[in-house]
């Protein structure tokens, strides 16, 4: 059992691929993109793009990385690091827990940007 | 040796870039940004979310003031008069006179004026800085007939834009469509027509005339039509702003003439954005890249360049356009040589893709569809071959295409 936000099973979500987590569920005003990377694990960052408007779960993921489907900006799925321009400021990351191959998420609520 | 001191002169995508490339990879000498315009900001919203209103001037700079202080990158909000590369020093319109151990010149183009008579009148708009930007939406009220000059990305944004201001918007070209070289003759044909769809009165025709009036300003085609408009904007492209360069004994052609790390000809000065014109490896001068990626793209080169590290992979070039609230998309070259498969849903282009012979990919153009083009992006860098009969079906997406598709040339990853 975990206290973090059922997403699914680890089945739900295919590798290289992503699932938004709408506000109303995450409880912290803001959508969270919980994606399946690359290396096999799960990450979460919140779902805007810190550049424009833009939904980072529709993304290009690529290894540990997601590019925003709008202007391109790359973002690590491990620390949030905006890796190239357009974007300058990091996205925020939550974790994620994965216990007997359901999905958990942690909003993170501290309220301060990665 | 290693490096003390770099100048950066102007301040758009390519000198920010370039700044914010050099400390990420470890340069920590003196870093200085020189721009008349203060800290560097981007120009895409200008044409479009600026121009409304949905965008404020904060919102435009890439990092606030904060940001340079925290990396030690000083911002001088000067003009650059002249290069010193013997003594190495930047001298600005004050005088001062900045130590450089290189000199990065990311100045960028000037917008072209028609050579017609009026052409260069006080009441001919160009859009091209955010001072612009704020001349133009300060002259326009609901109701007030905008004439644009020129059809191609600035002119196509900003019709669109002064759309949602409620002002009455004329576009002029002497092409039509314009854009085929840059998204292919039929994206391009959907694109243009979007502007009659959209209220836009769309004329093909070259100017022969502009003529300045007290309330009302008269654009005169060569067929004697007269168009009349109480704001002019001409958006006909930009020469490349090479003057320092030049004055400094580098090499210029339509651009500062750059190797494939953008060094000039005088190897203390560097080049990047739209004031670089590359010439590679093989001898070919390339045709200069006006897009923002370009900038980027060329300001990561340079400061990789400048501390002898290695450069990014090089990628199909790439921009981006909005319009209407469309989002348009290209990728590589959608003039090149070959045939073209259309991807179309509800009697809608979708996406182009131009083909080589071989089937691998030349190009691609797409509206709103964003993983459509990083995938086509993928699939020519890596000259992956991939079934035209599936690349036109909208039910395939371009992702799985491409996992089950082999690469030709080089490996797939």
């Amino acid at each position: 059992m975990s206290n973090g936000i059922h997403v699914g099973s680890v089945d739900d979500i295919e590798e290289g691929e992503a699932e938004m987590v709408s506000a109303e569920v995450t409880g912290i005003g803001r959508d969270i993109a919980v994606f399946h990377a690359e290396d096999g694990n799960f990450y979460a960052l919140d779902d805007e793009c810190t550049h424009e408007t833009a939904s980072l779960s529709e993304g290009w993921v690529e290894g540990t990385e997601v590019e925003c489907p709008v202007h391109s900006a790359r973002f690590c799925l491990k620390s949030g690091e905006a890796l190239c321009m357009p974007a300058t400021i990091n996205a925020r990351t939550h974790r994620i827990e994965v216990i007997d191959d359901e999905i958990y998420l942690h909003p993170d609520t501290s309220g301060t940007a990665a | 040796m290693g490096l003390e001191s770099i100048v950066i002169i102007g301040g758009g995508p390519g000198g920010f870039t370039t700044a914010e490339q050099l400390r990420r990879r470890g340069f920590d000498g003196s870093l200085t940004v020189v721009d008349p315009e203060g800290l560097p900001y981007d120009r895409p919203p200008l044409s479009k979310d600026y121009l409304t209103g949905a965008k404020h001037a904060e919102a435009l700079l890439f990092q606030q003031a904060q940001w340079y202080q925290d990396h030690q990158i000083e911002v001088i909000a000067d003009r650059a008069v002249s290069l010193h590369p013997q003594t190495g020093a930047v001298e600005l319109a004050s005088g001062q006179q900045l130590p450089a151990d290189r000199a990065v010149l990311a100045t960028g183009g000037r917008p072209r004026r028609l050579p017609i008579p009026g052409g260069d009148a006080e009441c001919v708009q160009t859009l091209r800085t955010r001072q612009d930007a704020d001349s133009l939406r300060g002259s326009v009220r609901p109701g007030s007939r905008a004439a644009i000059i020129g059809a191609g990305l600035i002119g196509a944004e900003t019709a669109s834009s002064l759309r949602t201001l409620d002002a009455e918007v004329v576009l002029i070209d002497t092409v039509d469509p314009p854009l085929v070289p840059a998204v292919g003759a039929e994206l391009a044909r959907q694109l243009h027509d979007m502007h009659a769809q959209h209220g836009v009165q769309t004329i093909t025709g070259s100017c022969r005339e502009i003529g300045p009036g007290q309330t009302e300003h008269t654009i005169v085609l060569q067929d004697g039509t007269e168009v009349h408009a109480d704001v002019v904007l001409v958006g006909v492209g930009i020469t490349a702003v090479t003057e320092l360069a030049e004055a400094a004994g580098a090499e210029v052609a339509d651009g500062v003439i750059v190797d494939e790390r953008q060094r000039s000809s005088i190897g203390w000065l560097y080049a990047v954005g739209d004031a670089a014109r590359t010439r590679s490896a093989d001898g070919t001068l390339e045709r200069r890249a006006e897009h923002w990626e370009h900038a980027v793209q060329s300001g990561t080169i340079a400061a990789a360049a400048l501390l002898g590290q290695d450069p990014p992979p090089s990628t199909a070039p790439w921009f981006w356009t909005d319009r209407y609230g469309v989002h348009v998309e290209a990728v590589g070259d959608m003039a090149a040589e070959g045939s073209t498969v259309l991807r179309e849903q509800d009697g809608q282009i979708r996406a182009a893709f131009r083909l080589a012979g071989d089937g691998t990919m030349l190009g691609a153009a797409a509206v709103d569809a964003g993983l459509t083009v990083r995938a086509a992006r993928r699939i020519i860098d890596r000259r992956i071959v991939v079934d035209p009969v599936q690349l036109a079906d909208p039910d395939v997406p371009l992702k799985k295409l491409m996992k089950t598709s082999s690469p030709t040339g080089s490996p797939n990853r």
